[in-house]
């Protein structure tokens, strides 16, 4: 190992005519000091050569440096600069451990030279990491972030690279920086490596150079790219469009499956679904609390491991709201209606007083944060595909309950002819227990899969009320099936109309429509078959 | 007439409440009442805004306290009064007039939001009393009966925005417009757009959405940013007056579809530390806001401030974090100290003696800014601060300003 390092450290050596000057520790640490923006900027950039000039023992110390001022972990002291380690204070200048005398100061870290810092933190990543997806991801990060990259330092990372991915990438980031180049021939090749990437932001650049750019050949080169990435934009650009409406749908569905079986099936006007669904959020936190304490090794499977107990503690509630409130309100729907809002109103101030009126703080386990990029400028975003995975797993479990256990049997019965169930030995009290349980419970696992995407407080379930109606009446009451669709149906609408009028006239134009479709259609999209 | 009865018991039930939880009985009160002073606290402690405006209550009465150690007002012990209007726009001017009439408080601090103050305006100006008002907000508003005590756009957004567009902020040339639809963001981007009309940047550099109060759903706008950012025209950034809730899920979506602050930089004005409880502020580092105070503000002042409220909190059992401190509660306490300033200066507590009083009072800030008040306007002059957000879900200080620059009541570029 120590051999092939030393191979390569005399490799770029010979690389590079004439050797290197070792950089100047206190000169840069001084200029990093000073206080001065454009000293500052221009040390950083040559922060970032480390590695091509001074081989990898350059290339660490320069990237400790720069990294340290990066996390702001940087002092500046009369008698030269630290880092702030884990380990105690060690000397910006030999990376040993030291003692400062007299005050330290930070110097101050503005957004453009965080930016340099972390280009320049990406280039040297390049010379100093060992793992192989570590260089992998430096190069990729830097793609994007350009601000100290320059063409020679490239070339001196591309000598001591052997991972044939890497190099590629590095590459096509090096061709790339050729748009300015002399040569026709040679900025035809930048347009083409710049154009692999399909984004408004690399067709941006294209379309600059166009707009400068006389030779015939690289213009046809530069309109091609430019009609090719616009294709690829358009795809992402609908793609985006749906995945939107799709996500807004599932989180309209997950608040509205509950209320599809409590208002749909049962004829509950149940104000207090939107608190259930804060029920089941609160529930997915203490689940998340207990596990950071018992088995903080699955910390980052809270989110499954609070399925049940999210489902539970909602679906526990619900029958306590039934068995205590609810049963003795079957006859009187009116009554109801008042009844759930208070226990609404309840459960909200009981919460704001146990717990407090602030936002919970969630553990984001890699798979609920971030997203990834599937073409042109489409981003896929986890926490919402986490959403449309739980939406479509509760909806099959749900409509699988109804269709095939003796509880979905004897629920379609009760909500067709509750007498004639009660007739044929079916007890029906149990069952409208049982039905307003899964309702709530299924509250409850929309809170959990909600607490990725909106703020976990007392007060959100009041947000979701009014939504989850409008899907259950416009799907028709009763209907499964109807409250997808009609999710889907607004879900779709709302995303196709905020880009154009604005959110708020998105809002009205859905409401408007929505109030136009019923006036059409009473019984909703799909209507029940079947007495009431 | 039944409805308004049941406002004004529910008034009374919240003062009655909140009187009793005052750490003197009220007979003792009563007893005394010759020697006090009282003085009105218009925040909700309950509601939407009860998190952030809540603590406000408590701040008032540390002023007051630290007022009565020193040997009170005109040998007077400042009573402070404590009312909950709720969150209740309309329940601030029934409560506001209360307090004038039955409490005959000698000043009123309160309100956080814009719509609440214009609420008790019309109270506070029909009966000649004196309201501090701690927020900065969107000016255009000059009224004998309001001391504004923070800054108008003039003196913290304009400012803010200026060192964006310097080199050294990053040399913003292009601006996405987002806010709550209401009055303050409305008014706000009215002036920018003024602003940078002057400034000769055109309205292609420039776009402005609106989202109803309370939305959370902002993956298609974060998309249209996204594709605002990488169009051509120089560095972009976002002007944020979304207010309350939207505030994090803003952010939450921001961050997940993998823009990062040297990307497009948001400038959040309304942002403050206790947005982020419940956000994980690690790749949020870099954001900024723009307030006449910041928590780390250097300074003996803001050590002393701090250490006060450290105390307070402890020693009171005040519901709230005792190692946070956000730019309102520094208002407000300036507030009470400005107020008792002007009456121990007017020898009286009667509003025009102290309202003349006013003119020409320094006040050293824990901001570290000696901020300071002119016969001109009720405006006071303030420094101006950049923060930018940190892991700790706190705000680091970029740059501030070199001294307290003159508040502009009216903009001159509203109508342009």
């Amino acid at each position: 190992m120590a051999r092939r390092l030393a191979l390569l450290i005399s490799l770029i050596c010979l690389a590079l005519p004439g050797g290197a000057a070792a950089l100047d520790r206190v000169a840069i640490l001084a200029e990093i000091c000073s206080e001065d923006f454009r000293a500052q900027q221009s040390a950083l950039e040559s922060l970032a050569g480390a590695g091509a000039d001074n081989g990898r023992e350059g290339a660490v110390w320069a990237r400790a440096v720069v990294e340290g001022f990066e996390g702001r972990d940087l002092r500046c002291g009369a008698d030269g600069a630290y880092i702030e380690g884990p380990e105690g204070l060690v000397s910006a200048e030999t990376l040993a451990r030291a003692a400062p005398e007299g005050d330290l100061s930070a110097p101050s870290v503005n957004l453009r030279l965080r930016a340099t810092a972390a280009s320049a933190g990406f280039v040297l990543a390049l010379f100093t990491e060992d793992s192989i997806e570590a260089r992998l991801r430096a190069a990729g990060r830097l793609d994007r972030r350009r601000e100290a990259v320059s063409a020679p330092v490239l070339a001196a990372a591309l000598e001591i690279e052997r991972d044939p991915a890497i190099a590629a990438v590095i590459v096509e980031i090096r061709t790339s920086l050729l748009l300015g180049d002399p040569d026709p021939a040679r900025r035809i090749e930048a347009i083409g490596a710049i154009a692999t990437d399909a984004t408004l932001r690399n067709r941006t650049t294209i379309a600059e150079a166009l707009e400068n750019e006389s030779d015939p050949s690289v213009r046809a080169a530069a309109e091609a790219a430019l009609a090719e990435i616009d294709r690829t934009l358009a795809i992402g650009k609908a793609l985006a469009t749906l995945y939107s409406g799709v996500s807004y749908a599932s989180v309209l569905l997950l608040a509205a499956l509950g209320l599809a079986i409590i208002f749909g099936l049962m004829g509950v006007i149940n104000l207090a679904q939107g608190e259930l669904i804060m029920v089941g959020a609160y529930a997915t936190y203490f689940t998340q609390e207990l596990i950071r304490i018992v088995l903080p090794g699955a910390l980052d499977w809270y989110l499954f491991l609070a399925i049940p107990v999210s489902f539970g503690a909602a679906a526990l509630v619900g029958i306590v709201i039934e068995a205590t409130v609810i049963r003795r309100l079957y006859a009187r729907p009116l009554m109801t209606l008042l009844a759930t809002w208070a226990i609404s109103l309840l459960l909200i101030n009981a919460v704001r007083v146990g717990i407090g009126t602030q936002n919970l703080e969630f553990h984001q386990p890699a798979y609920v944060s971030g997203g990834f990029p599937v073409i042109g400028d489409f981003i896929m975003t986890s926490n919402r595909l986490f959403a449309i995975a739980i939406a479509i797993a509760a909806f099959f479990a749900v409509l699988a309950l109804i269709r095939f256990t003796t509880l979905g049997i004897n629920m379609r019965a009760v909500t067709q002819n509750r007498a004639m169930a009660g007739a044929a030995g079916i007890d029906t009290r149990r069952t409208d227990r049982l039905a307003f349980g899964l309702g709530s419970g299924l509250a409850g696992l929309a809170g959990l899969a909600l607490s990725p995407l909106y703020n976990v407080n007392p007060t959100m379930g009041t947000g979701f009320i009014v939504d989850s109606f409008m899907v259950v009446v416009l799907g028709g009451v009763g209907s499964l099936a109807g409250a997808v669709v009609a999710a889907f149906g607004i879900g779709q609408i709302n995303v196709a109309i905020e880009p154009v009028y604005g959110a708020v006239a998105a809002k009205v134009i859905v409401l408007l429509l929505v109030i136009l479709f019923i006036q059409r259609r009473p019984e909703g999209l799909f209507a029940p078959k079947g007495r009431r | 007439m039944h409805r308004r009865s049941v406002i004004k018991g529910l008034g009374a039930a919240a003062l009655g409440a909140t009187a009793s939880s005052l750490p003197l009985p009220g007979l003792i009160r009563r007893a005394h009442a010759a020697d006090t002073v009282k003085i009105g606290c218009l925040f909700s402690s309950s509601g939407t805004m009860a998190n952030i405006e809540g603590r406000l209550n408590y701040v008032a009465r540390m002023a007051a306290e630290e007022i009565n150690a020193a040997g009170g007002v005109l040998g007077k012990t400042v009573e402070v009064v404590v009312t909950d209007p709720g969150s209740d726009w309309p329940l601030y001017a029934q409560l506001g007039r209360q307090l004038i009439s039955q409490e005959e408080v000698a000043s009123i601090f309160g309100c956080w939001t814009s719509v609440s103050r214009k609420s008790v305006l019309p109270v506070v100006e029909q009966s000649d009393a004196l309201l501090y008002y701690p927020l900065h907000f969107e000016g255009e508003e000059n009224s004998k009966n309001v001391v504004y005590l923070n800054s108008p756009p003039s003196s913290s957004v304009l400012p803010a925005v200026d060192y964006l567009m310097s080199e050294e902020g990053g040399s913003a040339k292009r601006f996405f417009m987002l806010g709550s639809d209401y009055v303050w963001p409305r008014t706000i981007n009215q002036q920018l757009k003024g602003y940078w009309g002057e400034k000769g940047i055109g309205a292609d550099a420039w776009r402005e959405e609106y989202v109803p109060v309370g939305h959370s759903n902002f993956q298609t706008l974060v998309n249209e940013i996204r594709a605002f950012a990488d169009q051509p025209g120089g560095q972009p950034i976002v002007v944020l007056t979304v207010v309350g809730n939207s505030i994090p899920d803003f952010f939450r979506e921001f961050v997940n579809q993998g823009i990062a602050a040297f990307d497009v930089p948001v400038l959040g004005l309304d942002a403050v530390e206790a947005d982020f409880e419940g956000l994980d502020t690690s790749e949020l580092v870099g954001h900024l806001n723009c307030w006449a105070y910041l928590q780390n503000a250097a300074g003996s002042r803001n050590e002393e401030f701090l250490a006060n409220w450290a105390s307070y909190v402890g020693a009171n059992d005040v519901p709230f974090r005792p190692d946070v401190a956000i730019d309102p509660m520094v208002s407000t306490y300036d507030g009470v100290h400005l107020w008792a300033m002007a009456a121990e200066k007017a020898g009286s507590f009667d509003v025009p003696a102290v309202r003349e009083a006013s003119a020409g009072l320094t006040f050293a800030c824990p901001s570290g800014y000696e901020i300071s008040m002119t016969a001109e306007n009720n405006y006071v002059k303030r420094g101006v601060f950049i923060g930018s957000l940190n892991e700790t879900q706190g705000y680091d200080i970029l740059w501030q300003s070199e001294d307290t620059p003159t508040p502009v009541p009216f903009s001159p570029y509203m109508n342009t």
